[in-house]
Formats: C-alpha cells, sequence, structure tokens
C-alpha cells in the first residue's frame, strides 16, 4: 500500500488539520534538533549561560507536546480518522512523547555540561567521544525527522539500524570512562557527569529509533516494535 | 543500558488475512457478473460469507451493493431486464439452479429494508404473516413465536400490552425493529439488511447496531451500509465495492487500519473523490 | 388595481364559489321541486262544494281543487260558451272530481262563472276504491246482506259513519287473508304443480317414465289437488264475509249508488280532520305507497315491486361485477406482461364505458338472452319449451348486462387502487416467502379495497339510473310476482322485475290518466333518488370504515 496519497480529503479543513499537524511535529523536531545541538555544544566547551539557555528552552518543547496532543485528540474525535489517517495521528501522538523524552534528555546534557562549567573543569581530550556519539545521535534524530517528513521508510529503517551502532559507540565511550574513573579516582565525580551525559545521548538515539519505528507503522501500518530486523526487512521491502 | 529486546513472534502475525479464523462459510458467491439488459450492474464477485458473522458491503451510491444484496434472495428476479451468471451456494446448493423453489429460499434468506415496511395491520398480525404463510395458525402456538420473535429483536417490552393496536403507529425505530422481528420469526439462516437504519435517528441505529450484535449468535447477517462508520462497528469482515466490483473484501479491523488497496483507502479516509 | 386583483387569483376563487353555488342550488332546487310535487299528492286535500246558479240551472259540483289559474275571457270563447261581450279576466280551477264509473273522467276545469258559493261540507266523504279511483260523496246508510241474500239496513244518519269504518277495518282484514290465501298458499301449490308436470314432461322426454315413477307423480298430484280444494273452501268462505257489507252513498247530482265494502280501500272525511289527524293519514298514505303493490294500471296503490326490483337488480349486479373487475384489474397490471398489448386493452376497456346503455340492451338481448339462454334452455330446461325459461329477458340477464355496462368503471378505480399501493409492501411480503399470489390476497387487495369499494359506489351510482337497456332485457310494466318468494329457489333469477326508473316513464308517458298520474311520477321521482342515495351511502360508509383500517403509509 503505497500511502503517499497526494490526493486530497474531500473535506479542505480535515487537510488543513492534518497539513497543520505534520507542520506541528515538523517544528517540534527542529526545535529538539537545536536543543541537542546546543547541549552537546554547551557540554564541550563547558559554557553555563548557553547550557542555561537550552535548559530554559525545554518548556518550549513541552508546550508543544501539550499542543499538539490536544490537536490529535481532536482529530480523533470528531474526524474518527482511517486507515492511513488514523496511523498517522497514532504515530503523531506517540512522535511527540518520544520528542518530548528527546527533548528533556537534551536538558539532561545541559544540566551536567552546567555542572561541569561550576566544576570549572575543563573538557578533558578523553571525553571527545562524546562528540562522536553526539554527533551520531544528532545524525540519527535529523534522519528520522526528514523520513518522517518525506515518509521515507527506508531513511526510517536505517535509522533503526543506526541505532545498533549507537548502543555499541556508548559501550565503548562507558567503558573508557570507567577506566578513566578507576585510574584517576578524583575526577570520578566529574566523570559521572560525562557518563550521565552519554547516557542521554544514548537515550536519544533509543527515541530516534522508536520514532523510525512510528514512521514504518505510520507509511506500512506494520507495528515492528519488538520484531527480528531481518526479518521485517525482508517482509517490508519486498 | 538497554538491549534491544527482538522477540521473535510469529510473522504470520503480521498479515491478518480474512478466512483465518475457525467460522465455517455459509454463503459461495463464484464469479457473479449481473446485466440489467445491456448494461453490467456486477462484475465477476467472488466471496465467502463466513456462519454467525457480520459481513459489511460499503462503497459509493451506485456501487452495487444493493444489488448484490438483493441476489441473495433473488429479490432481483422481480426486475424484468435482470440476468444473472455464476453462482451463489448456499449450504452446497446453487440457488440459481432452475430448480430452485424462490418462496422457501426466502423463508432462509430474511431481508430487512432501507425504509421500516410493516403491513398495515396489527403488531401481532406483521409477526405472525411469515409464520402463517407457512401453515401455522394455532393462536397458541402463534403467540408464542411473536413473543419470542419479539424479544429477539428487543420490542417486546415496549408492545406487549398493544400486540392488537396497528404496527403503524409505531415509531420509526420500533418499526424497523418490527420488521426485524417480523424477519426473524420464520427462522431464517441467513438476514440480510439493507441500510437498515439509514431513515431512523441515531439513538435507534445504535439500538439497531446492538441488536445485530444480539443476533449474529444465530444468524448470519449481511448488512450494506453507507454509514462507513457503523460497518466499522457493527461488522465482523468488510467488502468495499465500487462500480460493481468487489475491490477488497476483508477483516473489517484490517480494513479500517491499513487496507490493501488504494481505492478502499481513499475510499475510507474519505479523498474518494 | 384590477390587474392587481386578477393577479391574487381572487377571480378565480369567485368563479369557483359561484361554479359550486350554481350546481347546489340547481340540485338542490331540483330535488326539492320533485319532493314538493310529489309529496303533496298524499296529503288529504279538503274536499269543496262549489254551487253554480244562473238563469237557466242550478249545479252542484263536489271536488277536490288541484290548480288554479287566471285566464282572460276572450281565450274561453273557443272553449266555452260564454255571453260574448264579456271582458276581464277569469278565474279557472283544475279540479278532481273522483268519481270516473260515474262521471266518465277524473279531472275537469272549472270556472268561476255563475259561482255562487264554495263550502266545504264537513260530513262530506272520500273514499279510496280498488277500482275507479277516489269516491266523493255524502254517507248514507250502511248496509248487510243476510243469510238468504237480502239487504238489511245497519245504521244511518249519526251512527252510520262508526259503524261504516268499523266494519271496513274487518273487510280490510279479511282481503289481507284472502290475499294471502290467494298469493302465498294457492301460489304455492301451483307452482308445485307446475313443477310436477316440468318433472313428468322431462323425464317423458328421456323415455325413462316408468310406471313407478308415473304412479308417484300421480299421487303427488292428487295429494295437491286435495290441499287445494281445502284452500279453495276457505277463501270461497272468506269471499262471502266480505261479500256482506256495503253502503249507500249520495253524489253531487242527488242520486244514491250502492258501494260494496270489498270494493273500499280507504274512507275518509277530509274536512272533519285536524292537522295532526291528516299528519297522522298522510304518514299512513306515505307507507302504503312505499310498500303496496300497484293497481290500475300503476295509477293507484303502491310501488313496492318496483323498489324490491331495482335494489335487488342493483345487488344482484353488484355482486356480479366486483369478482370480474377486481380480477381484470388485477390481471392487467399484475400479471399481464406490460407492453402494447396490455395498452391497447386497457384503451378498449376505458372505450366500454363510453358506449350508449342502448347498445348494452342489444347485446344484451341477443346475446344473453337469445344464445345463451337459448342454449340453456335446450340444455338445462327441455321440459319446459316451447315456454321459455332463461331464453326470456329476466332477472339474471339484466343485471348481468349493467355489470358489463359497469366493468369498466370498477377496472378503472380497481387499477388505480392497486397502483396506490407501495412497492415496499408488495417487497415486503415477498421477502418473507410469500408468492405473489399471496401477496396479492394477503396484502395488496386488502389495501386496495377502498378503491374496489369507490368502484363499486360509481357502478351502482351509474347502474341504478339506467332504464334503456333494461326494457330490453327484463324489466316488465306489471310483474305477476317478485323475484324472491318462499318457493325454491326462492332466487328466481328467470323472472321478470319492475324497476323504478322504468316505472315513472311508464306511468308518466304510457299511461291512460295523466292528471292522476303526474305527481305519482314526481313522487317515484323522489323515491328513486332516495333509493340510490341511500345505496351510495351505505357504500361510502363501508369505504370509509375500510379507508380507516388502512390509513394510507407514507410509503
Amino acid at each position: 500500500m503505497d500511502s503517499n496519497s497526494t490526493s486530497q480529503h474531500i473535506s479542505h479543513k480535515f487537510d488543513e488539520e492534518m497539513e497543520g499537524l505534520r507542520n506541528q511535529v515538523l517544528k517540534m523536531g527542529g526545535l529538539v534538533e537545536q536543543q541537542i545541538s546546543g547541549a552537546i555544544e554547551a557540554l564541550q566547551t563547558t559554557n553555563a549561560p548557553d547550557a542555561e539557555k537550552i535548559i530554559l528552552k525545554d518548556h518550549k518543547v513541552n508546550a508543544l507536546e501539550v499542543t499538539i496532543d490536544e490537536a490529535c485528540t481532536q482529530i480523533l474525535a470528531r474526524r474518527q480518522p482511517a486507515a492511513s489517517d488514523l496511523r498517522m495521528v497514532v504515530a503523531v501522538i506517540k512522535t511527540i512523547t518520544d520528542l518530548e523524552r528527546i527533548g528533556d534528555e537534551a536538558e539532561k546534557i545541559a544540566k551536567m555540561a552546567l555542572s561541569l562549567a561550576e566544576d570549572d573543569v575543563g573538557f578533558h581530550s578523553r571525553y571527545a567521544g562524546i562528540r562522536h556519539l553526539g554527533d551520531q545521535v544528532k545524525r540519527m534524530v535529523h534522519d528520522v525527522l526528514d523520513a518522517y517528513a518525506r515518509l521515507d521508510v527506508d531513511a526510517a529503517l536505517k535509522v533503526v539500524r543506526d541505532d545498533d551502532d549507537a548502543d555499541k559507540e556508548y559501550q565503548d565511550l562507558i567503558r573508557m570512562l570507567i577506566t578513566y574513573m578507576m585510574e584517576d579516582p578524583r575526577k570520578i565525580s566529574e566523570v559521572l557527569d560525562v557518563i550521565w551525559a552519554a547516557r542521554a545521548l544514548e537515550r536519544i538515539g533509543d527515541h530516534a529509533k522508536n520514532i523510525g519505528e512510528y514512521v514504518i507503522y505510520l507509511v506500512k501500518g506494520k507495528d515492528i516494535r519488538h520484531l527480528d530486523l531481518d526479518e521485517v526487512e525482508k517482509d517490508i521491502l519486498s | 543500558m538497554t538491549e534491544s529486546l527482538a522477540t521473535k513472534i510469529d510473522p504470520s502475525l503480521l498479515s491478518a488475512s480474512p478466512g483465518s479464523d475457525d467460522a465455517e462459510a455459509c454463503m459461495d458467491v463464484h464469479n457473479l457478473n449481473l446485466f440489467y439488459g445491456e448494461a453490467q450492474a456486477l462484475t465477476d464477485i467472488s466471496f465467502q460469507m463466513k456462519k454467525n458473522r457480520v459481513t459489511a458491503f460499503i462503497g459509493p451510491s451506485g456501487c452495487g451493493k444493493s444489488t448484490l444484496l438483493r441476489c441473495f434472495n433473488r429479490m432481483n428476479d422481480l426486475v424484468d431486464s435482470v440476468r444473472v451468471e455464476g453462482e451463489i451456494m448456499l449450504d452446497g446448493k446453487n440457488i440459481y439452479a432452475p430448480d430452485i423453489d424462490v418462496t422457501s429460499l426466502r423463508q432462509s434468506v430474511g431481508m430487512v429494508f432501507q425504509k421500516p415496511n410493516p403491513f398495515p395491520m396489527s403488531i401481532f398480525e406483521n409477526v405472525a404473516y411469515g409464520l402463517r404463510l407457512q401453515g401455522i395458525n394455532k393462536r397458541r402456538l402463534l403467540e408464542e413465536k411473536v413473543e419470542w420473535a419479539l424479544k429477539g429483536s428487543a420490542l417486546w417490552e415496549e408492545v406487549k400490552d398493544r400486540l392488537d393496536e396497528s404496527a403503524l403507529g409505531l415509531s420509526g425505530g420500533q418499526q424497523q425493529r418490527l420488521v426485524i422481528a417480523r424477519a426473524i420469526a420464520i427462522e431464517p439462516e441467513i438476514l440480510l439488511l439493507d441500510e437498515p437504519a439509514s431513515a431512523l435517528d441515531p439513538i435507534s441505529t445504535l439500538k439497531i447496531e446492538e441488536l445485530i450484535y444480539e443476533l449474529k449468535s444465530q444468524y448470519t447477517i449481511l448488512i450494506v451500509t453507507h454509514n462507513m462508520q457503523q460497518a466499522a462497528r457493527v461488522s465482523d469482515e468488510t467488502a468495499f465495492m465500487y462500480m460493481g466490483e468487489m475491490i477488497e473484501f476483508g477483516k473489517t479491523n484490517q480494513i479500517f487500519t491499513n487496507p490493501a488497496k488504494k481505492q478502499t483507502e481513499d475510499y475510507i479516509t474519505g479523498r474518494y473523490g | 388595481m384590477i390587474r392587481q386583483w386578477f393577479k391574487s387569483g381572487t377571480p378565480w376563487i369567485w368563479l369557483n364559489a359561484g361554479a359550486v353555488s350554481i350546481a347546489l342550488v340547481a340540485v338542490f332546487g331540483l330535488l326539492l321541486l320533485i319532493l314538493f310535487r310529489g309529496m303533496s299528492h298524499f296529503w288529504p286535500a279538503d274536499v269543496e262544494a262549489f254551487h253554480y246558479q244562473n238563469d237557466q240551472k242550478a249545479v252542484t259540483i263536489i271536488a277536490e281543487v288541484i290548480e288554479s289559474e287566471t285566464v282572460p275571457v276572450e281565450s274561453l270563447h273557443s272553449i266555452e260558451n260564454t255571453h260574448g261581450d264579456e271582458h276581464g279576466n277569469v278565474t279557472r280551477y283544475l279540479v278532481k272530481t273522483g268519481n270516473r264509473d260515474i262521471l266518465g273522467s277524473d279531472f275537469r276545469w272549472m270556472y268561476d262563472i255563475d259561482l255562487v258559493k264554495r263550502e266545504k261540507p264537513e260530513n262530506l266523504m272520500a273514499l279510496e276504491r280498488i277500482e275507479w279511483g277516489n269516491f266523493y260523496g255524502y254517507l248514507t246508510s250502511v248496509h248487510e246482506k243476510d243469510k238468504e241474500g237480502n239487504e238489511q239496513l245497519i245504521a244511518s244518519e249519526d251512527e252510520a259513519w262508526p259503524e261504516f269504518i268499523r266494519r271496513l277495518h274487518l273487510s280490510n282484514d279479511i282481503r289481507e287473508q284472502i290475499l294471502q290465501l290467494e298469493q302465498g298458499d294457492i301460489g304455492s301449490i301451483n307452482y308445485q304443480l307446475e313443477r310436477i308436470r316440468l318433472k313428468e314432461k322431462r323425464l317423458q322426454m328421456d323415455d325413462a317414465l316408468t310406471d313407478g315413477a308415473a304412479k308417484g307423480i300421480a299421487e303427488k298430484r292428487k295429494q295437491l289437488k286435495l290441499e287445494y280444494d281445502v284452500l279453495l273452501k276457505q277463501t270461497q268462505k272468506l269471499y262471502q264475509q266480505i261479500n256482506r257489507d256495503s253502503i249507500k252513498a249520495t253524489v253531487m247530482d242527488g242520486s244514491e249508488v250502492t258501494i260494496p265494502l270489498e270494493k273500499i280501500v280507504k274512507a275518509w272525511q277530509p274536512n272533519k280532520m285536524s292537522v295532526p289527524n291528516k299528519l297522522g293519514f298522510y304518514m299512513h298514505t306515505l307507507w302504503s305507497f312505499i310498500t303496496d303493490d300497484p293497481r290500475e294500471a300503476n295509477t293507484e296503490g303502491g310501488i313496492f315491486p318496483a323498489i324490491f326490483g331495482t335494489v335487488m337488480m342493483v345487488i344482484l349486479m353488484a355482486i356480479l361485477v366486483t369478482p370480474f373487475g377486481v380480477i381484470a384489474a388485477v390481471y392487467l397490471r399484475e400479471y399481464a406482461k406490460q407492453g402494447a398489448l396490455i395498452r391497447i386493452i386497457r384503451i378498449a376497456v376505458n372505450n366500454l364505458a363510453g358506449v350508449p346503455s342502448i347498445v348494452y340492451g342489444v347485446f344484451g338481448l341477443g346475446f344473453f338472452v337469445y344464445f345463451l339462454g337459448g342454449n340453456i334452455d335446450a340444455l338445462f330446461f327441455p321440459e319446459a319449451l316451447p315456454a321459455p325459461t332463461f331464453g326470456t329477458p329476466g332477472l339474471m340477464w339484466s343485471s348481468l348486462t349493467l355489470a358489463l355496462l359497469t366493468l369498466p368503471v370498477v377496472i378503472v378505480a380497481t387499477e388505480e387502487g392497486l397502483s396506490r399501493i407501495p412497492k415496499s409492501l408488495r417487497e415486503g411480503s415477498l421477502g418473507l416467502g410469500a408468492t405473489k399470489a399471496e401477496t396479492l390476497w394477503r396484502v395488496v387487495l386488502p389495501m386496495a379495497s377502498p378503491a374496489i369499494m369507490t368502484g363499486l359506489i360509481l357502478a351502482v351510482a351509474r347502474a341504478a339510473g339506467e332504464v334503456a337497456p333494461l326494457m330490453l332485457v327484463g324489466v316488465v310494466k306489471l310483474a305477476p310476482s317478485l323475484p324472491l318468494d318462499g318457493n325454491f329457489p326462492f332466487m328466481h333469477l328467470d323472472r321478470k322485475f319492475m324497476h323504478l326508473g322504468f316505472h315513472i316513464y311508464d306511468v308518466g308517458f304510457q299511461s291512460p290518466n295523466v292528471e292522476a298520474a303526474r305527481p305519482l311520477v314526481y313522487a317515484t321521482s323522489f323515491l328513486l333518488v332516495v333509493v340510490i342515495v341511500t345505496l351510495n351511502l351505505t357504500a361510502i360508509n363501508l369505504r370509509n370504515r375500510l379507508r380507516e383500517k388502512y390509513r394510507a403509509l407514507d410509503g
């Protein structure tokens, strides 16, 4: 089934509502992307004012979640959407939850940056792995939002797979940081902050993967959560 | 630390195809074609109706769903220029075979029409009409059956004290339930409902839908409706028809969340047109 | 402003109202006219004595005044001998002098020339007689025949009148008994004798007259003859009784006449009667008009056989036309393939309604009476030949002819009714497993019954008024007996009958006594209208009840 139906609903208002929903989601996604970028930047530069800005901006993300949730409820109540429209609304509801969580994680990263800045500790080169993980995760979020915008199953599936890489990256980073902690116990609290930040990034990756799963559900109508990816790929892309 | 919990789940669950549950077939349609003179109204219809299930036909106006419905009790025979090709098998016999007794077919396949059409007789006589046709005339037996039928159509409590009053004094929803009682009084196998609630107000509509749900356990029900949400609420399986063809037939859950054909999708989401 | 008025449609409303009013006035005016002219005939009018005196003689004329008008004297010169040089106007009176056996005519014109006195003598007596019409005179005395046959004076002067009335009642009773015996009992015996004769003849024709059968027939004959003798004796005795009494009366020229009581039907003293008396008398006369048999070539007596014949024929016609009409309509609409042929048939049926009724009469005569009746006679009643049973005009053929006449009306009305029944009801019935016939019988026809009744009402209205065809196929001036009586098979469809419409024609235009007949024509016309209205109202009432029952569904 190809849900790339460019044909319009008979009800123009419905079309507008769905379009508005999509735009809102993309807007929230863009905002969240910015938060991630800013948080990672603040972490690396241990810039306290920037970190605080990120923390404050999180309420915008939350507000957007509430707004979009409300819009979805309205559409469900008044339009009784079916098939692809229904899947779209359900996917959006789930997506914004994950996006909001991503925002929270970004806020956490910013908080860690703040803590590091307060401790007046520089960003050690051993922490460079974070940059790499951060970039990867940032790319995942960007790609999955792109996949959502274009309803691209391949791209979404790629993001889902990429999460494995991100997880591995995270594992490596943790190992490295633990080693560092064991070498220099004085650095433990600082390293812990970095570990929390890394963990937050890993979580962001998971959320991005979730959103990828929702996109596949939206487009293909298949709920691939908790399934074996090879089987899924065979099934979907055949 | 999260591990992806990719649990292996039975892939057959990925495709919920029709006919996978264990209900037996009741009516089998093979390559049904119907012509009004030269014009073809139904093209190559084939599907299976399950016993004790509700099957809904949806589709835009003029797609042939009412025509198809009326094939099952051969009401189309009343139109002079009709010609039918193909088979409809009921309990193993083709109902369009030349040796079929149409009146006894119609006693096995009952029909309820869009606009309630009670006879201008008393409520009792309306329900007893079909029974009298079958030769049942003993008052005691008739009373039993009438009560049973009226209870079955959730009308008994409302009319039990006025069975001898004219049926035309009932409200629209009550009349439609009376007509349903009249149809089930002769205990058919299959009930054909042609937009049964379209002439009724929302409350009566919901009552009829509730009734359909209760009747499901005893009868096999075929319902034609132009109200998609009603089809979604009421039926187990749904068929989408367009211009005389059956575009898609499948489980209602499937059709309304992820239909296989784009035409079905367009119709259901309101992109049709 | 005028244009506005025109546009608003008001002038049309006025035209409508005007047309309806004119129609109503015409109808009611007509009804009132015949009511008045007809019903006034039965009112016991005062009888006057006109005393004329001129140089030559004095004449008294006793009569009932019917009409009076004023005419110029000149127009009289050619009619009467009058004094040549008189001018001005004179009043003349149309009076009923009665006493046709004495005077030669009932009615005459009289003038007020030389009229000295008009008075209403109290003792003036009016009699309604079996023959010769009314009698006017003074009662002198009552007489009775004794056993030797000599006349004995019973009463005179003041006692005469009450005695006369008393004996008149007795005499009327006896006449009733005689009538009952003669027409009822003796008539029955005659009827049975006739049947035995026919049976015997039939056996003879079939060569089946065994000795046993012949003996049985002879026995029956003997038995009937015995019964007849007994009855004859009874009647003879009654005749003796009724011949016993008579009265003597004085007529207007002073001479005395004898009138046997058996010839008198009613007696009254019009000038002595008060208004309530007269009202009672009026009601009584009206009643006997409706229930008695006719006398004097239909100019006297009642018209009961005509009423009975009319109603009987209409009912029989209704019974015949309804099934034919309904079945034909059902076929045309429900079963026949709708094509060119059916349309032609429908056109033909509609045209049938426009055929003049006398043509139906001729058809009825030729086909029903001669062809069908002749064959029926040959097949079933050969013993009666050459006297025809069904091969002659009669009740059956009349009803059948009129049924044919009104068939198109019933067919059209029924078809209308059938087409009104919504398709959804038929489908509902068929969907429950009914055949087409069952659907028709149980659902469609009951719903169409108001329309069928409408057709019947129209048929009755048309048929009750038709006279021309009936003259050819079954109506007679005077029928010997009613088509329904106590003798098996009770309903005699081969008998001729009397009819109100024909009665009007016959009395009005074929009777010898025009003046006597005229009020009767009005009275009979009014009665005919009443009969038809009653039949229609009954049918309409029935139809309204059916309509309520099957109050139309909104689809």
